[in-house]
């Protein structure tokens, strides 16, 4: 096992390279106390009418994996867009790190990342260009901005693409540069959107590594909509079931199955708590 | 970081960004050219006409040569600013500190060096047509800020504002010809005394880019004629305070 304290003469691991040998000791020891994520009554209704959001309420545990799943058209991304400061709520209020997304939206953008259900790069950088770039939007140094971005290009494992094109690259690693991307100033939270949305199941499972290696390494708080339920049930330590902007279940996965039937599944209890099947496509093993 | 390093750091990605779209870099230089060097051949005896203000055509024909290169130019800077919009970079910009303000203005310093590089250029081949500016350096760097900063209040506030409510690349794409037009009814290839139609005498007429073109000729053939200079900036920043405010709103509203 890798010791990670700050022993003279020891060689320090990438992680103590990338946030400092006491937060990678904090990180190690315990996860911070309190709640990293509050949703009250968190409502949106767009310009054109459309409830998409209608009053959801919900805590996330710093440190802990939360999923908010449910079909194409339930409120997700809209929600995850509120918490992101991307989508200004209509009514009730949300708070990332203590702060309030819509009264303290910069603050909000220095503690989180945000990897977009569309890979959010631009096609004529390059991985370390962009990471480079957003690195210093969030006040790095140039220098500080470059190291970084090679160890967690060596972290995610895309050293190799650091200096290519990112129109040259396939979809997964598009993906996995913008999530490198949105770790470059270490945020306390972490929001996916649809993180393996339209993937083939290689790359899929690439990125499920990946989030695994994020939070066992850097002990961020993790938030990603999806409405492949097995990819809730895989990378979350608990869930939000949402359908038509309500959330209709709530809970460790393996807990909400169990009140459905013994070997229930996701959808089992999707279908326990609306009354209807879930249609989505069933993610590829 | 404060907000000018973030307006410096994004133009500094929108210049880096653009010679390496080759499609957008060519069309953005090469058809100013050559329409350049196509008008100046074929209508060179125009120069001959009595009251022409100048024997040499291409000289005539600079100051439009740099409309051409800054005003439908700038449109590919709406196309770029579609393109993020597709492909969730611009979203992705709003998740950092960085004002949606910055953004914009990073994107409008990033077209104001790219254009007037391309008007440079146009200007040089002028030059090395024979065409001089009468007023020097001096001169022409004026010139290339009235073309740049006209390009910027019209075609590029035009591009952008339909860049953000379309987020479609092809469609700012397909509305650039209009930029043309803009500067086909100006004095841009026949000084306006010499235009038989007094209907397309008073188009010309309530064309702002004509009273940008006509001090800019004035700096190209003769000296500097301040009133026009005068009336040219103000022709810009009357557009400016129409097209900047509504740009902005726009560019705010993607955050709804």
């Amino acid at each position: 096992m890798t010791n990670c304290s700050p022993t003279a003469g020891t060689a320090r691991t990438p992680l103590e390279h990338l946030i400092g040998p006491a937060r990678t000791q904090r990180l190690e020891s315990a996860p911070p106390p309190g709640d990293a994520i509050v949703l009250e009554d968190l409502a949106k209704t767009y310009p054109d009418g459309t409830a998409a959001v209608r009053g959801i309420s919900f805590r996330v545990a710093a440190g802990e994996s939360f999923g908010i799943l449910g079909p194409n058209g339930a409120g997700k991304s809209t929600t995850i867009g509120m918490l992101g400061t991307l989508v200004r709520p209509t009514t009730g209020r949300a708070s990332v790190g203590g702060f309030d997304v819509l009264a303290e939206p910069t603050e909000v953008r220095r503690r989180i990342g945000f990897a977009m259900q569309q890979a959010g790069v631009d096609d004529f950088a390059t991985p370390k260009e962009l990471m480079v770039l957003q690195g210093r939007l969030h006040g790095l140094r140039k220098h500080e901005a470059a190291a970084r971005a090679e160890l967690l290009l060596g972290i995610m494992e895309l050293a190799e693409e650091a200096d290519r094109r990112l129109a040259t690259l396939s979809g997964g690693t598009k993906r996995r540069v913008d999530l490198a991307a949105s770790l470059m100033h270490l945020p306390p939270v972490l929001f996916l959107d649809e993180p393996t949305e339209g993937l083939d199941p290689r790359s899929r499972s690439g990125i499920w590594d990946t989030l695994d290696r994020l939070r066992s390494r850097l002990g961020v708080t993790l938030v990603l909509t999806t409405h492949y339920m097995e990819e809730g049930d895989r990378l979350c330590e608990r869930v939000a079931i949402i359908d038509r902007g309500t959330v209709v279940a709530e809970g460790a996965p393996a807990a909400l199955k169990a009140t459905v039937a013994e070997d229930a599944t996701l959808e089992d209890v999707y279908l326990h708590y609306t009354g209807r099947a879930f249609e989505d496509t069933r993610v590829a093993a | 970081m404060n907000a000018q390093s973030q307006v410096l750091l994004l133009a500094q990605r929108a210049l880096v960004q653009f010679p390496r779209n080759p499609i957008l870099l060519g069309f953005s230089v090469m058809p100013v050219l050559i329409m350049y060097l196509v008008f100046g051949g074929l209508f060179e005896g125009v120069a001959e006409l009595p009251g022409f203000p100048t024997d040499n055509y291409f000289e005539y024909l600079a100051p439009t040569a740099i409309l051409l290169a800054t005003v439908p130019g700038i449109g590919n800077a709406g196309v770029a600013l579609a393109t993020d919009f597709q492909n969730g970079y611009f979203h992705k910009l709003l998740t950092t500190p960085t004002s949606v303000g910055a953004v914009m203005l990073g994107r409008l310093l990033g077209d104001c060096v790219r254009l007037a590089v391309q008007a440079g250029l146009v200007l040089l081949l002028a030059i090395a047509l024979g065409a001089e500016v009468a007023t020097g350096v001096p001169g022409a760097l004026l010139m290339i800020v009235m073309g740049t900063l006209l390009g910027i209040v019209t075609f590029g506030a035009i591009s952008a504002n339909l860049a953000i409510r379309t987020r479609d690349a092809a469609a700012v794409q397909a509305i650039q010809p209009m930029a043309f037009l803009l500067i086909f009814l100006t004095s841009a290839y026949q000084s306006a005394d010499h235009i038989d139609s007094g209907v397309l005498r008073t188009i010309i007429e309530l064309n702002p880019a004509e009273h940008v073109l006509r001090p800019m000729r004035e700096l190209m053939l003769s000296g500097y004629d301040w009133a026009g200079i005068g009336i040219g900036f103000l022709a810009i920043v009357l557009l400016g305070v129409v097209a900047l405010p509504l740009t902005a709103r726009n560019y705010r509203s993607a955050y709804s």
